[in-house]
């Protein structure tokens, strides 16, 4: 059953950032604006970097418009050259991701100008980009989105969200099935999956947390973490990501929909958010933390697993 | 004169990442009290649990231990104040982690043992030892270093197909 989503308030947040992104390139208020523009596939966008008022039409929000921008501002694109502010167009997990890097030191709120987009969902990765939304093209994230309506933005465009019909947490789902699992069977099935990697990297390069000049991974002495596309070292590099970014991951599986080998990556990382939740009541969400939880601590700390 | 030597079928290998401050002088005075325990374990020496990355838990799978014990100060007595309680966290999140991937966690112990407790010292690597015996020899890390299977393999039919064709 293809239940459809109503996606039509796209069209005034197009028009709305198109307005604002105008305004504020014209009066000097940022120097440009990473937003999303459209793509030559039918449908799809592609990420842009807008530094003329006179170019801010070129600016659009489809539910094609699934990349997560934040990657643009972090260190490991630091080529980019910092003049002033930067305006971005974020989605509320977008956002997710530039409080983290706030946290990290790596960003600071002065130097942005936040536009948010009250988000009614974007289309999964599998899916052609024409493709009309609804509960089963839409990306797994959005099944368990807590974060439509981005707060603390600079500007959000003032539109009425539409009610959304409820969808199961694709994510959830699969994570229960996996914990329902023997420990062998996990195993099996995590040894499928790492198998398929070639070791691109493609899901690293997209996070915007792996923001490392060295990754540990590319590091060869010590060699911690095999390079070579074979189980061992894919494993490991499965493994030593997923911790990593726990703690950190903002949730918005980039790294997933990135995979050319279809790896359920996210998996990983959304357990890892599970477990901190339940562990140390922390989540990613819209406020801007020092710590994290795996940089904190207290004295009370469970330490059951501890003789 | 020596107690009589038990043999074993199988003697597993364990790995004791410890803390050189607590543990590893724990360690010592139950050498130096000539307490006997297993030689099945290795200590590696660290300044503290907090430089305990997993990453060399996973490491040390990989190069063939059958077990891992990570040991270091009670909390409130580490050298460098917190570096057993960021340790704790850490390793929380990383036991749950490997749950998850599918490692038996009973591979897998964490301990506090101080520099007087040479006694809990043998305790704790009697009793891992013990149970990683009793579990037999850690296969899945090992199996995966062998494999020379890689993502290039031609294992659907879709592929198979396509490669008959050629
Ligand atoms: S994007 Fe996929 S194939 Fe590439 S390194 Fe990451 S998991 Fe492996
Ligand atoms: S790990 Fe994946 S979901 Fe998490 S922040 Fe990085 S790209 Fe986004």
């Amino acid at each position: 059953m293809t239940e459809p989503i109503d996606t039509s308030i796209y069209s005034a947040v197009t028009a709305a950032i198109q307005t604002e992104a105008q305004r504020i390139l014209a009066a000097g208020l940022v120097t440009a604006i990473v937003g999303y523009a459209a793509s030559r596939r039918n449908g799809s966008t592609q990420p842009i970097i807008v530094t003329d008022a006179a170019a801010a039409e070129k600016l659009i929000f489809t539910p094609a418009s699934v990349n997560n921008l934040a990657l643009y501002l972090t260190k490991a694109k630091k080529e980019i050259p910092k003049k002033g502010k930067i305006g971005i167009v974020v989605k509320g997990c977008d956002l997710k991701a530039i409080v983290g890097l706030m946290g990290e030191a790596q960003l600071k709120r002065n130097d942005l100008y936040l536009i948010g987009v009250p988000c009614a969902g974007v289309l999964a990765s599998t899916v052609q980009p024409s493709t009309a939304l609804t509960a089963d093209t839409i990306a797994s994230k959005c099944t368990e989105c807590d974060a439509r309506l981005p707060s603390d933005c600079d500007y959000v465009p003032n539109v009425q969200l539409p009610t959304q019909p409820q969808l199961a947490g694709k994510y959830a789902v699969e994570i229960a099935r996996l914990e329902a699992l023997t420990p062998a069977e996990r195993w099996a099935y995590w040894k499928e999956q790492f198998a398929k990697c070639i070791k691109c990297y493609a899901c690293r390069q997209v996070c915007p947390f792996c923001f490392c000049e060295q990754c540990l991974c590319d590091r060869n002495k010590p060699q911690m973490v095999d390079t070579t596309p074979r189980p061992a070292g894919n494993t490991a590099w499965h493994i030593v990501r997923a911790m990593h970014l726990a703690g950190r991951c903002a949730g918005c599986a980039e790294c997933e929909r990135v995979c050319p080998m279809d790896i359920p990556l996210n998996l990983l990382n959304r357990k890892m958010a599970k477990e901190l939740k339940e562990l140390y009541d922390y989540e990613a969400g819209f406020e801007v933390n020092d710590k994290g939880p795996l940089t904190t601590y207290t004295d009370k700390d469970d330490q059951s697993f501890i003789k | 004169m020596h107690p009589e030597k038990q043999t074993h079928d199988f003697e597993p290998k364990i790995i004791a990442f410890v803390c050189t401050w607590c543990t590893y002088a724990g360690a010592d005075l139950a050498g130096t009290s000539r307490m006997q325990y297993p030689a099945n374990v290795r200590v590696l020496k660290f300044p503290c649990t907090g430089r305990i990355d997993p990453v060399f838990i996973l490491k040390a799978f990989q190069q063939g231990a059958d077990g891992v014990l990570v040991s270091g100060c009670h909390p409130g007595d580490c050298h460098y104040i917190a570096g057993n309680f960021h340790a704790r966290r850490r390793f929380a999140a990383f036991r749950k982690l490997l749950e998850f991937v599918g490692v038996d966690l009973n591979r897998l112990q964490f301990s506090w043992v101080s520099a007087a407790e040479g006694g809990k010292w043998v305790e704790v690597v009697t009793d891992l030892t013990e149970k990683v015996r009793a579990m037999g020899p850690m296969t899945e890390f090992k199996e995966l270093a062998m494999e020379e299977q890689w993502s290039g393999a031609i294992n659907t039919p879709e592929l198979k197909e396509a490669y008959s064709q050629i």
